[in-house]
């Protein structure tokens, strides 16, 4: 197997230090950052997502997986960044104002970074204002609300009016945490929905049409 | 209640109960009525409602043997369906017929839930106003967000004459703190659920306790109450929105004295004081100071741990007079909640599994003798964690082991689509557990190791330096340790280390009730803890992905 090979599959299995390690492998056989991840991340992570959509892996997994995926790219962004090389899509995501729950959030953010989106993370406890700000600032075409409590539902409300007042339709809005439905997101006029972190990232590449 | 726009023919609404209870008949359905689950609940048979009648949780489901389901939302489901009561009703003016898994009831079998261990002494000095004679009893009371208990005790003797509990009827309204604090904000909810523990819930339980034991309400000189933040805030009346939110602030967690009537507690005279314990914060209550106090936590030369094991599991450490506290979520599956065939430790669920010889086919035991296993409970689960991974079934990630799994006796074996699970006994169909179900399970033990080992992190301690565990509530009192160490729920600890100590809640409320001393001491501890707020712990996050793996 070669190098991003074996990169792909220490990824997808959750292996952090191997995934560390195969990186700096790959880098050292010359092979550009922005290659590791096309040939190596995105499709790990893309049959991390396949396989959890079709029941094959499931959350624990997931999280392990997402793990490796964060440590490799943390040697990698800083180059890509110093290379001038950014990803045609960008997507802010944060939780919720009143939320402090970020494990979900996380995960769906390092799939987006392995569907090749460039990521801007706000963190937890989000106001509205900070979401709408870091839209217009990154002009991103994407913003992802997370919450996994069913008090700070109402904080995604105020956060979709926040930003439709700041930007209208500029920015498609994704909504997910365990508490939300298809049907609140639809209430509540996001412009998607994700159950799972697998499927986020499908949803985020159907709105912005990059599926 | 005779409905006058329709006469009760075979248009009826049938319902049958797979225990053998006669058949309920409800007219057929109106606009006017509200949905079935709630009509279900009004003829006396409460349906476990417990995401507060919001259709998110599968809980009320009900299957649809004749007849169409009317969802509030338009759609019309034929029978046969199985359906959520809560999200509609039969179609209006048609007849039907359905069957009530045992599962969907809110039922109640009371483990043991008044007892406790007590290793601190007392004083004989109560806290309430005692006149010899005829005002000599008072009532220790645990309101737990699921189950409350209440003790009589005969205050002349600190003796417990009687006890009994009984389902937290907010259940009814959700079943979850969380979901209970989001209705509280509005008012008309609010007194709902005041009237639902004071009214409906504790009334009963103290009628009952003192006629079981001969003794007269008037003889009561005052009760005190133990319980977590929340469920003191909604006996109170008291609104605990911001308890929902960050920073998660309860309104109030000191020491309080109310009047009976003040609570609208009619049994009790009006005029007899009723504490609330102090307790250390909005998610670790006034439960976990009564229970510190009772297991003598806050005393013995430490350092030692208090653990108490539900939907959220709370952690209190003492160490060298220093006491950190916190609250970790676990989410319901130790209850059962989102498992294929969970259920709460009932009659009929499957608590204990044991592989004799270290393989299939397991060896079941059902709460209560029942003869068919209606699901398994958290105990059942942690025994199929803890051995899954000694008998090599499971791998370290909490899935079946494909050669291990391909070896099993066919009958033992469930698939569908790509996913896997075993059968325990393939005569009890509700004995499946699926790899889904595990990895449910395994980020809420996950979640309680990583509290434990924050708080063990930031006291500079290891596992092995602690002296005692005190296991506290009913989970506790029914797992088996050697197999909540086994499977990581108590990471790092050997059973020695380890003591099951009741409803140690219970135990605190009784404790203040028979020494008035032990309430001052209570306050001075819950104010002098650490609060330790997991998402602001460094290394949580990693920790918990770490816990998710079986050791
Ligand atoms: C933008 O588009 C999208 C699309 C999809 C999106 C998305 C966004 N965001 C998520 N998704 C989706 O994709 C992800 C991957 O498939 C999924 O994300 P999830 O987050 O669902 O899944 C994660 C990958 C793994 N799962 C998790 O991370 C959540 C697991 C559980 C156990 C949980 C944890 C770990 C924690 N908690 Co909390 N916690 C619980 C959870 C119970 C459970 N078993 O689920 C839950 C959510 N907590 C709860 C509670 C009450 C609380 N917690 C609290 C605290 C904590 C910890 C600090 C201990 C920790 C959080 C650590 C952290 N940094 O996030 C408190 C509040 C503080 C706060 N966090 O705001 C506290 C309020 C009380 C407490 N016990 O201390 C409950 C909420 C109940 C309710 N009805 O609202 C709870 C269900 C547990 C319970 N007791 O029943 C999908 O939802």
């Amino acid at each position: 197997m070669t190098t991003l090979e074996l990169l792909s599959e220490a990824v997808a299995s959750g292996k952090s230090k191997d995934a560390k390690a195969l990186v700096q492998r790959a880098l050292d056989e010359g092979t550009a950052p922005v290659e590791i991840v096309d040939r190596a991340l995105v499709p790990a992570m893309a049959s991390v997502g396949e396989q959890f959509k079709n029941n094959l892996i499931f959350v624990p997994e997931m999280l392990i997986a997402a793990r490796a995926m964060k440590e490799a790219m943390s040697l990698l962004e800083p180059k890509l960044l110093a290379a001038g090389i950014t990803p045609k899509y960008t997507a802010v995501i944060g939780t919720v104002q009143g939320d402090l729950h970020d494990i979900g959030k996380n995960l769906v953010a390092i799939m987006w970074k392995g569907a090749n989106f460039r990521v801007i993370d706000l963190g937890t406890n989000v106001s509205p204002a900070k979401f709408v700000a870091a839209v217009v600032e990154h002009k991103a075409q994407l913003v992802g609300l997370s919450a996994l409590l069913t008090t700070t539902m109402p904080a995604i409300v105020e956060t979709v009016k926040a930003i439709r007042g700041g930007v209208g339709q500029a920015v498609k809005i994704m909504v997910g945490g365990a508490p939300v439905t298809q049907q609140f997101a639809d209430e509540i006029g996001a412009d998607g929905y994700a159950p799972d972190a697998g499927s986020a990232v499908d949803r985020a590449q159907a709105l912005v049409g990059a599926a | 209640m005779k409905d006058p726009g329709h006469h009760m023919t075979d248009d009826g609404v049938h319902i049958q109960w797979p225990d053998g209870s006669p058949e309920l008949r409800l007219p057929p359905a109106s606009p006017l009525h509200g949905n079935l689950a709630e009509r279900i609940a009004r003829a006396g048979r409460p349906l476990n409602t417990r995401c507060g009648q919001r259709g998110l949780c599968a809980g009320c489901t009900v299957e649809l043997v004749t007849g169409s389901f009317h969802e509030k939302n338009g759609a019309v489901i034929p029978a046969p369906a199985a359906v959520k009561a809560c999200q509609g009703d039969v179609s209006a003016g048609e007849g039907a017929t359905m069957v009530v898994p045992i599962r969907s009831l809110a039922v109640h079998s009371p483990q043991v839930v008044s007892s406790f261990k007590v290793n601190i002494p007392a004083a004989q000095d109560p806290s309430v106003p005692v006149v010899a004679g005829s005002r000599d009893h008072g009532l220790a009371i645990d309101v737990g967000t699921t189950t409350v208990v209440v003790a009589l005790v005969d205050l002349a003797t600190g003796a417990i004459v009687g006890d009994a509990s009984a389902l937290n009827r907010q259940v009814e309204m959700g079943d979850n703190v969380l979901t209970r604090i989001q209705l509280a904000g509005e008012q008309k909810a609010r007194i709902a659920l005041q009237d639902a523990i004071v009214k409906r819930t504790i009334e009963p339980l103290v009628r009952e306790v003192c006629s079981a034991a001969g003794v007269g309400p008037e003889r009561l000189a005052g009760a005190v109450v133990a319980g977590n933040t929340t469920m003191l805030h909604l006996l109170t009346g008291t609104d605990p929105t911001p308890m929902g939110v960050a920073p998660f602030r309860a309104p109030f967690t000191d020491h309080r004295i109310l009047a009976a009537g003040e609570l609208g507690m009619r049994e009790i005279p009006a005029g007899a004081p009723v504490h609330l314990l102090p307790g250390f914060s909005a998610y670790v209550g006034a439960d976990l100071v009564a229970g510190a106090m009772c297991t003598g936590l806050f005393t013995e030369p430490g350092p030692s741990l208090l653990v108490d094991i539900g939907t959220n599991g709370e952690i209190v450490l003492c160490h060298d007079g220093r006491l950190l506290a916190t609250a970790t979520a676990a989410g319901p599956a130790f209850e059962g909640g989102r498992l294929s065939n969970g259920t709460r430790a009932v009659a009929g669920a499957v608590e204990r599994i044991a592989f004799p010889d270290g393989r299939f086919p397991p060896a079941i035991e059902v709460i209560g003798g029942a003869r068919r296993a209606i699901g398994i409970c958290g105990s059942g689960y942690v025994d199929f964690l803890g051995l899954g991974r000694r008998i090599g079934l499971l791998t370290p990630n909490g899935r079946l082991n494909g050669d291990a799994w391909e070896a099993l006796p066919p009958e033992h074996r469930h698939a569908e689509g790509g996913s896997r699970g075993v059968v325990l006994n393939p005569r009890e169909p509700a004995t499946t557990i699926t790899e889904a179900d595990i990895a449910h399970l395994l980020q809420a033990k996950a979640a309680i190791a990583a509290g434990i080992l924050a708080l063990l992190r930031r006291a500079g301690l290891a596992p092995g330096d602690i002296r005692r565990v005190h296991l506290a509530g009913g989970f506790g009192l029914h797992i088996d340790v050697a197999h909540a160490i086994g499977c990581g729920l108590l990471p790092g600890f050997v059973p020695s280390q380890v003591e099951a100590v009741g409803n140690t809640s219970l135990g605190g409320a009784w404790l203040a009730l028979v020494d008035r001393g032990i309430l001052t001491e209570m306050t001075a501890h819950a104010t002098a803890a650490e609060i330790v707020e997991l998402n602001l712990e460094p290394g949580f996050e990693d920790s918990f992905i770490d816990q998710l793996a079986l050791p």
